[in-house]
């Protein structure tokens, strides 16, 4: 009887009952929607980052890594890139050479990273031509062909068809410099990455590295990005090829980009404190419910502890209206989270007006929102556990009443 | 065989600020069977005398012995579980449990002495019947006038069957009809099934029903009547 009293009791007061519906499922849809955004925010970032930056395994000569000196090469690369393009876990493989120059114009100058990129290759593992937003994507004819970030472009003050010059160390050392002819300018998600990364033809980097001068026909590669089938196995496939490859180093996105794991870890936390601030919200929104509900029947529970209703039973059936109003309240928060993250993560949620500043983060315009399905487990437990600690406090005040004066009170 | 036992109780309210004796030593035996009612001016202590007799209050100074148990060595606890056994209440204001049912409120007592259902609920239909409200058995408090609600109370109380029941101005909220209905009730009971009422009252309706008449003035008894059967 102490349950169906309990939940008779909690439909005393229906417009307080459902008000304290109406917030602790609020708080439920704030708690998945703050979780959905953060995910979908980190998803975006680290999605962006291997799309754009990383790739899900690099490889290198160790000591370029450490040195970033064009003499640290991938040897015998042509073995080394069959053997990783005929991998069923591989998806697609782009072949770079890299190198560390400045990039001039007419009105100024600027340190970038060159790539000397298979077009092809490229565009399987970044989608480099579609984020081409002027000129075109690297052209059969002439030589010298360079693909600017549009932003670096914009501070180069230079456009389609114009020309920079750049300058770099070659293989012996030297400074060497070179005129390239802009084709096209592309526009990433990444703010940092558009002002830093140049592409340029693979061949046309080698040939002024001076490849020729190394006495062989091994092409110049330092660095081989590698996107995988499914990012699940990045992990053992890197495992595997460290392996296989012990003179190479294998990196995964993770260790390539510690801010990945960083800001994973942030986000995190940041879903964890606002899952804080709602809880605590509710915690007191609760307590002060519920402490109206057993000081309004304070006369009630004197009466039933004079009647012989123990002080365990009294406490129970607080708890238990407690609870009862967050198992209601709950699935509707659940429901309208679960609706709400299907929604925007389907459609996405559109914060263009803010682009300046997320691009500067490395972040998509639109945020796809996501969550775990854990979470859908754990906002309901964290909200029961609320209202067991919110229900602490009403049910103590109620056992410690002496039935005496609350029999006496009006 | 006395139900209760009083020796030298005594109560002082605010012992250390400005202390108010509302029992000044009372002595007093109620045996089993009694129609007793407790009279007196407000003040008098009549109310402190059946807190206290009831294990709602504690006093000062003093013995009660209720059915041979010294009620005043008893923990909070265990004193909640001898009210549950052994006394049954019915307070001026009623007092039911908004929430439940006239039939749910009399078994309250019962699921709370764990008896089973078939016992609950024919111990229910038998004293809602005795009190005249078997067919109100599913209304709820509110749906009640307040006659029908002090029966309720009545059957209440005496569903876990107690050794007496005590009643606080049982009568003060109800009109003349009421009263003598539920006065016929408790009179029947008391003469047919022997149960002991003991009463704090004002009212003359109930003085001129009862038995026994213990009238407290300042905390002490200032007299004691016991009335021939009529």
């Amino acid at each position: 009887m102490i349950p169906l009293m309990a939940w008779r009791n909690i439909w005393r007061s229906r417009t307080r009952t459902w008000v304290v519906i109406g917030a602790i499922a609020m708080g439920v849809w704030a708690a998945l929607f703050m979780s959905g955004f953060a995910t979908g925010m980190m998803n975006s970032y680290i999605d962006n980052a291997i799309e754009e930056v990383v790739s899900h395994i690099q490889i290198h000569n160790p000591d370029f890594q450490r040195d970033k000196d064009v003499k640290f090469r991938i040897a015998d690369p042509e073995m080394l890139e069959e053997t990783l393009a005929a991998d069923p876990a591989v998806r697609a493989i782009s072949v770079r050479s890299l190198s560390n120059g400045m990039i001039a114009s007419s009105q100024t100058t600027r340190g970038v990273q060159i790539n000397g990129v298979v077009p092809e290759m490229e565009r399987d593992i970044r989608q480099l031509d579609q984020m081409v937003v002027a000129g075109e994507y690297f052209g059969e004819s002439r030589g010298n062909q360079i693909l600017l970030g549009r932003r670096l472009a914009e501070k180069l003050k230079v456009d389609v068809r114009k020309k920079v010059v750049l300058t770099f160390q070659d293989l012996d050392g030297n400074i060497t410099s070179a005129a390239f002819r802009v084709v096209g300018l592309y526009k990433s998600q990444n703010k940092p990455f558009d002002e830093s990364q140049v592409f340029v033809k693979r061949d046309d980097l080698n040939r002024l590295l001076g490849a020729v001068s190394t006495g062989g026909d091994e092409p110049i590669v330092h660095e081989i990005a590698v996107l995988l089938q499914d990012i699940d196995q990045v992990s053992p496939i890197a495992e595997q090829w460290r392996k296989e490859f012990p003179k190479l180093q294998v990196e995964t996105y993770r260790e390539i980009s510690p801010d990945l794991q960083l800001y994973e870890g942030q986000m995190k936390n940041v879903s964890l404190i606002y899952l804080t601030v709602i809880m605590l919200a509710l915690l007191f929104g609760i307590i002060n419910t519920m402490l109206m509900a057993v000081l309004e029947r304070y006369r009630e529970l004197g009466m039933l502890m004079a009647i012989g209703m123990n002080k365990g039973k009294v406490f129970a059936m607080i708890v238990l209206e407690t609870l009862m109003l967050c198992l209601v309240a709950a699935p509707f928060g659940l429901l309208l989270g679960w609706g709400t993250i299907s929604y925007l993560g389907n459609r996405g949620l559109d914060l263009s007006a803010y682009s300046n500043s997320i691009e500067q983060y490395g972040m998509s315009n639109i945020v796809y929102l996501g969550v775990d399905p854990i979470v859908y487990w754990q906002i309901p437990i964290g909200v029961a556990l609320t209202a067991l600690i919110a229900a602490i406090y009403p049910a103590l005040k109620a056992i410690r009443l002496r039935p005496v004066e609350a029999i006496r009170k009006v | 065989m006395s139900v209760i036992k009083t020796q030298g109780v005594e109560k002082v309210y605010n012992p250390n600020k400005i202390p108010v004796h509302a029992l000044n030593g009372v002595d007093l035996e109620i045996k089993a069977g009694e129609f007793t009612a407790i009279v007196g001016p407000s003040g008098s202590g009549k109310t402190t005398l059946l807190n206290i007799i009831g294990g709602l209050d504690h006093p000062t100074q003093g013995q009660i012995e209720v059915g041979g148990v010294d009620i005043t060595r008893l923990s909070d606890n265990k004193l909640i579980d001898f009210r549950k056994n052994k006394i049954g209440f019915v307070f001026q204001a009623y007092n039911l449990i908004p929430v439940l049912t006239a039939r749910e409120n009399v078994e309250f007592v019962m699921l709370l002495q764990n008896r089973s259902k078939a016992e609950r609920e024919a111990r229910t239909e038998e004293l809602m019947k005795a009190v005249g409200l078997e067919g109100k058995m599913d209304k709820r408090p509110s749906e009640l006038s307040g006659g029908q609600q002090q029966r309720v109370a009545v059957a209440r109380a005496l569903a876990p069957k107690p050794s007496f029941i005590l009643a606080d101005e049982p009568t003060a909220n109800l009109d003349s009809t009421s009263t003598t209905q539920l006065l016929d009730i408790m009179a029947r009971l008391n003469r047919e099934e022997h149960i002991t009422f003991v009463f704090s009252t004002h009212d003359q309706r109930v003085i001129d029903r009862a038995r026994r008449v213990i009238t407290l003035v300042d905390g002490k008894i200032e007299s004691d009547e016991i009335r021939p059967e009529a």
